[in-house]
């Protein structure tokens, strides 16, 4: 008996799938096995570090693409809720001496507090107006963590000593049959297991009813509202979810960094953010991962081979015109620009345009 | 806490023994007898690797830059000489931190594995970011401020007597010299971050010792526009005398609008405040009135203290585009100690971490030719930093703007100070 | 009283920067519907190009002072030809990350050339004083309060009684009409933000010129001018000269009394104040004072 091509969808258990074709199994397992082996391959701490900062920012991203992506609701205050979980974590897994999972789930109820404390703004201002307030909310979280000096140590930043065992392992250091593994890499697995696990969570609620409620308010609110759905409570509930999913990467950081100060939380924090979910592709969980990847990791391929670079100077009194920094801030720069002069659809649009390529091989167009 | 510090550190070391591949990891490698040392991180048999981490880009680079080429002088002078020990040749790996903590992370993780210590790992909060990895990668390292956090930290080499120290003697030197009585009306002027409550911290406790009052403290973040409000506030106050903590573009932009407000009080500035341009600008009349600058050691190109010569002979050799700058002293001050480690390393026959560990415990004093006072190293809780401090007034035809008015104060109560550890 | 006076004098002279920047936004955003993050940007190399002329090529201050703004001018069309041209009928959001990564370019390139030094601009003003009934007014704010009344009353002449002001009218109000009436909407769009580059570089220059000197955080100042904006109503220039003033004044006024009055508030309450106030207004008039409410249609 013939059988179906594999790329035909039969019904619609079928069609939710989210590894349905054969191709997209493979890449599943081809991920997890990158995930598994690649802090054993890769054991430089350097590497691993950047690794670790680059899935925090993915998690971040994600909770800022549910918000600008699907909701439309440009956020430039996602430093302020960052830090927020940072310092829940000083306070929750440090004085508290609570285990991993409850300062995690701690920093996202703090995160959706707050998120449920500053939404409503959403329901009285658009594009604009927001984008503007919530830059506000970053000045304003900066001073409130300078002078709530209890909380937050004030000026000097404070340590945050988090706990990392996860049951009877201790993810700091791991044993397994012999081999002992260090901090970064199990740090590595931590977080790269809850990027997985909030990527998967936000594309479920994506491609559920909250998700096209979302992306109809996006698409055109009145609209949305006139064919029965509640705009202002899926704006604000957005808010929340982002916010929350903010703060576990604020507590993230805090806890892997081990102390954290107030001048971290600034606005190139948050506008590293949105670039990041521009870059990726607005509107698509896998594109937010793929900015983190990209803007994070870029900065420090190119710091890691400057000297090769004409024309940068990589030491004081060295040769060359830019420095390191300077040259990754233009860069920066330019890939916002260039990504939105030339692929508005980030780089998840590249990788969709690719995989259609390929798809209909060799009848593509 | 502790153990597991410990046993995470030896873990690493492990690793980065296996994957860098130069044999042999820091626990006991070479330890022992006074033999020549034997190779390890950092350290290839021929030449000292020492990892620099300094915002060498960015608006702190106008510290970072100085001061990494003070780092380098220094040792450009050691090599010449033959190097450490009359052998071992020194060289620096530089890092950019752009003053952020989590790249400080990210770049101390990239170069850890090939240098023998830190010289250098500038600011506060990126120093308190490195600072649990030190421990646990059980590395020593020189943080280039003077935070009185350091003194008493293992893994930390500090130099210079901290801020807290130039702000008593600031007030020692105001209540005998500078026309000022315990009723004068005190007040601050302070940068609203750590280095800001380090000067105030001083100025509280030389209050208590001295038996002053602050009458006002006027708070500012770095980087403002506009001083009006502060200064009104200050003058409506009455104050005779401002200790001002601040870096140079904020001090210059509070002069003037002091200066344009007719507010003179007697000025003392954190050697942090000052840079030479300020004696050249339209200010100058203004800050030879009233400005007075607390630093350590002497005047740019004193020709009486030896260490000064030394120092502008060598810069001129090594780094003939350097400008005269508080900041160079400071990095050239920094490897001074560095060195005096890296010797005792190698009269104990050990470059390795622990090695280096042992070595800053069993470190005695340290001298700096007048550039700082002396620094009594030793174990962490009995180190005993300078207490020491200059006044300058500013001078527009010396070579920094500055000339010395009175040279190495140290007050009682400057001597008092105590240095506790922080939980940190 | 009289310190009351002294603060009310240095409040007027921060809002008319605050005045300058906010009204080079509502400028771009009239035209084009584009709020432009790199207004900082244009401040820092306008007062850079300020420094070179006036310092480095030690010509005289007005002479500076015009050609600094020419230039800015001239950086700032060419923007908007080169880049932004090319975004005309992408989403708003789209275009104001491209003026964000455009702050991030003119950055480095900045200190890439004048480097990271605080640097003193040759002025006339200095740091001299002008003494009237007990108040000491500074010449340096007495001239950037001048500079920008003259300015502000130049722009609305030329906004409301020339012929390319009305062409620039008539395209913010409706492009396709105004393009159906002959109206070049690229020269109304290169123009407005040649007009926001040449106000943001005066604005620039007046600050360098201030006692503290010129680094390259000087842009940050443009910051504190968004709530300026947006207090004013983003689409209106009354309202952003007078949010401005209110701004500048209110942030001066806290400060000078954040001993007596808002100790309980923190240190430094008053860098903070223009974005509070900001908050609170757009939750009673979310179109701020002087804006348009947008009518939507579905």
């Amino acid at each position: 008996m013939a059988r179906p091509h594999r790329n035909l969808v039969r019904d619609h258990g079928q069609d939710l799938r989210l590894f349905g074709t054969p191709a997209a199994r493979t890449g599943l397992v081809a991920m997890l096995a990158v995930f598994a082996v690649l802090p054993t391959v890769v054991r430089e701490d350097f590497w691993l570090s950047v690794l670790i900062y680059v899935g925090i920012t993915a998690i971040g991203a994600i909770g800022l693409n549910l918000l600008t992506g699907y909701c439309g609701q440009v956020s430039l205050g996602h430093a302020f809720f960052i830090g927020a979980g940072a310092y829940c974590t000083a306070i929750a897994g440090g004085t508290l001496g609570l285990p991993l999972p409850l300062w995690l789930a701690a920093a996202a109820m703090v995160g959706a507090a707050l998120g449920g404390l500053i939404g409503p703004f959403t329901l009285r201002l658009r594009g604009h107006y927001l984008a503007i307030v919530t830059l506000g909310l970053v000045f304003v979280g900066e001073h409130l963590w300078r002078n709530l000096r209890p909380v937050t140590g004030g000026n000097s930043g404070t340590s945050v000593t988090a706990s990392t065992a996860l049951g009877p392992v201790d993810l700091s250091r791991i044993e397994v049959a012999g081999e002992v593994y260090s901090r970064n890499q199990g740090w590595f697995w931590l977080v790269w297991a809850l990027v997985g696990l909030t990527a998967l969570l936000a594309k479920n609620l994506v491609r559920t009813r909250p998700g096209r409620a979302l992306q109809a308010i996006r698409d055109r609110d009145q609209a949305a509202e006139v064919i029965g759905v509640r705009a202002g409570r899926y704006k604000i509930a957005a808010f929340m979810v982002s916010s929350a999913i903010a703060a576990v990467a604020g507590a993230l950081f805090g806890a892997y960094q081990q102390f954290v100060s107030p001048d971290e939380w600034n606005l190139l924090l948050s506008i590293q953010y949105i670039a990041i979910v521009i870059v990726g592709g607005l509107g698509t969980i896998f594109g937010a991962v793929l900015g983190a990847i990209f803007v994070g990791a870029l900065p420090a391929l190119i710091d890691r081979y400057s000297d090769v670079i004409p024309g940068v100077q990589t030491s004081v009194g060295g040769d060359g015109f830019i420095s390191v920094f300077a040259l990754n801030q233009a860069i920066f720069g330019v890939l916002i620009v260039v990504f939105l002069v030339v692929e508005p659809r980030g780089l998840a649009g590249i990788w969709l345009r690719i995989k259609t390529y390929f798809r209909t091989w060799p009848f593509s167009y | 806490m502790n153990r597991a510090a410990l046993t995470a550190a030896l873990a690493a070391l492990a690793l980065t023994a296996s994957c860098g591949g130069a044999g042999g990891d820091g626990g006991n490698a070479g330890a022992g007898a006074a033999g020549a040392p034997a190779a390890v991180p950092g350290f290839d048999g021929t030449t000292i690797r020492l990892g620099v981490l300094s915002p060498l880009s960015g608006p702190v680079a106008v510290i970072g830059q100085p001061l990494t080429t003070g780092n380098k002088v220094w040792f450009d002078q050691v090599n010449a000489d033959g190097g450490i020990a009359g052998k071992y040749k020194v060289e620096l790996v530089q890092e950019d931190t752009q003053y952020q903590p989590d790249v400080t992370v990210q770049q101390y993780n990239k170069i850890k594995g090939e240098v023998a210590a830190f010289t250098q790992v500038l600011g506060t909060p990126s120093t308190l970011a490195v600072l649990p990895l030190l421990r646990a990668d059980r590395i020593v390292a020189a943080p280039a401020s003077l935070d009185a956090l350091w003194v008493r930290e293992e893994n930390l080499l500090p130099v210079g007597a901290p801020y807290q120290i130039q702000a008593i003697n600031v007030m020692e030197h105001y209540l005998s010299d500078g026309g000022g009585s315990p009723q004068s009306v005190v007040c601050t002027m302070i940068q609203d971050d750590v280095y800001g409550e380090a000067g105030q911290a001083g100025i509280d406790f030389a209050a208590e010792r001295m038996g002053f009052a602050v009458a006002n403290t006027q708070r500012f973040k770095a980087g403002t526009e506009n001083y009006a409000g502060q200064i009104q506030a200050l003058a409506g106050e009455g104050c005779q005398m401002v200790f001002l903590v601040a870096t140079p573009t904020d001090a210059g932009k509070i002069w003037g609008t002091a200066a344009q407000a007719r507010f003179a009080p007697r000025w003392y500035g954190q050697s942090p405040s000052w840079v030479g341009a300020l004696a050249q600008s339209p200010l100058a009349p203004y800050l030879q009135a009233n400005v007075l600058l607390a630093a350590e050691g002497t005047e740019w190109g004193d020709t009486e203290v030896p260490g000064m010569q030394d120092m502008v002979s060598r810069m001129e050799r090594f780094a003939p585009q350097q400008q005269p700058d508080y900041y160079f002293a400071f990095g050239y001050n920094q490897a001074r100690a560095m060195t005096a480690l890296l010797e005792k390393a190698v009269e104990r026959g050990d470059l390795s971490r622990d090695g280096l560990l042992a070595a800053s415990r069993e470190l005695g004093a340290v001298a700096f030719d007048g550039l700082s006072g002396e620094y009594r190293y030793g174990p962490a809780e009995s180190r005993n930093p300078p207490r020491s401090t200059t006044i300058f007034r500013v001078d527009p035809a010396k070579p920094f703007g500055l000339a010395t008015v009175k040279y190495n104060i140290t007050s009682p109560a400057a001597s008092a100070y105590e240095f506790v550890k922080a939980d940190i | 009283m009289t310190a009351l006076l002294q603060n009310v004098f240095a409040g007027l002279s921060l809002g008319c920067t605050y005045a300058l920047v906010a009204l080079g936004f509502v400028v771009i955003y009239k035209a084009t519907g584009v709020i432009n993050f790199a207004q900082g940007g244009l401040l820092a190399l306008g007062a850079y190009l300020g420094y070179t002329f006036s310092t480095s090529l030690a010509m005289a201050f007005a002479v500076a002072v015009v050609l600094a703004c020419l230039a800015a001018a001239v950086a700032g069309a060419a923007v908007e030809r080169i880049v932004l041209r090319r975004m005309v009928g992408q989403p708003p959001f789209a275009v104001i990350m491209i003026t964000i990564g455009l702050l991030f370019v003119i950055e480095p390139v900045i200190t890439a050339i004048w480097g990271f030094e605080n640097l003193q601009v040759t002025n006339p003003w200095n740091i001299d004083t002008v003494t009237v009934g007990g108040l000491v007014l500074g010449v340096r704010d007495l001239w950037t309060i001048g500079l920008t009344a003259a300015a502000v009353v130049g722009f609305f002449l030329f906004f409301r009684h020339s012929d390319f002001g009305l062409a620039m009218r008539a395209t913010a109000f409706d492009p396709e009409a105004a393009l159906a009436q002959g109206i070049s909407a690229r020269r109304v769009y290169a123009v407005s933000w040649a007009i926001a580059a040449a106000l943001a570089a005066l604005a620039g220059i007046t600050l360098a010129a201030g006692p503290g000197g010129l680094s390259p955080s000087i842009g940050f100042i443009a910051l504190a001018a968004f709530p300026a904006m947006i207090l004013g109503g983003v689409d209106s220039p009354t309202g952003a000269v007078l949010g401005g003033l209110v701004i500048g004044l209110v942030e001066a006024l806290t400060r000078g009394y954040q001993d007596h009055l808002f100790a309980w508030a923190g240190d430094n309450v008053s860098v903070i104040v223009p974005y509070l106030i900001m908050i609170l207004i757009l939750l009673v008039r979310p179109y701020g004072l002087l804006g348009t409410r947008d009518v939507r249609r579905i």
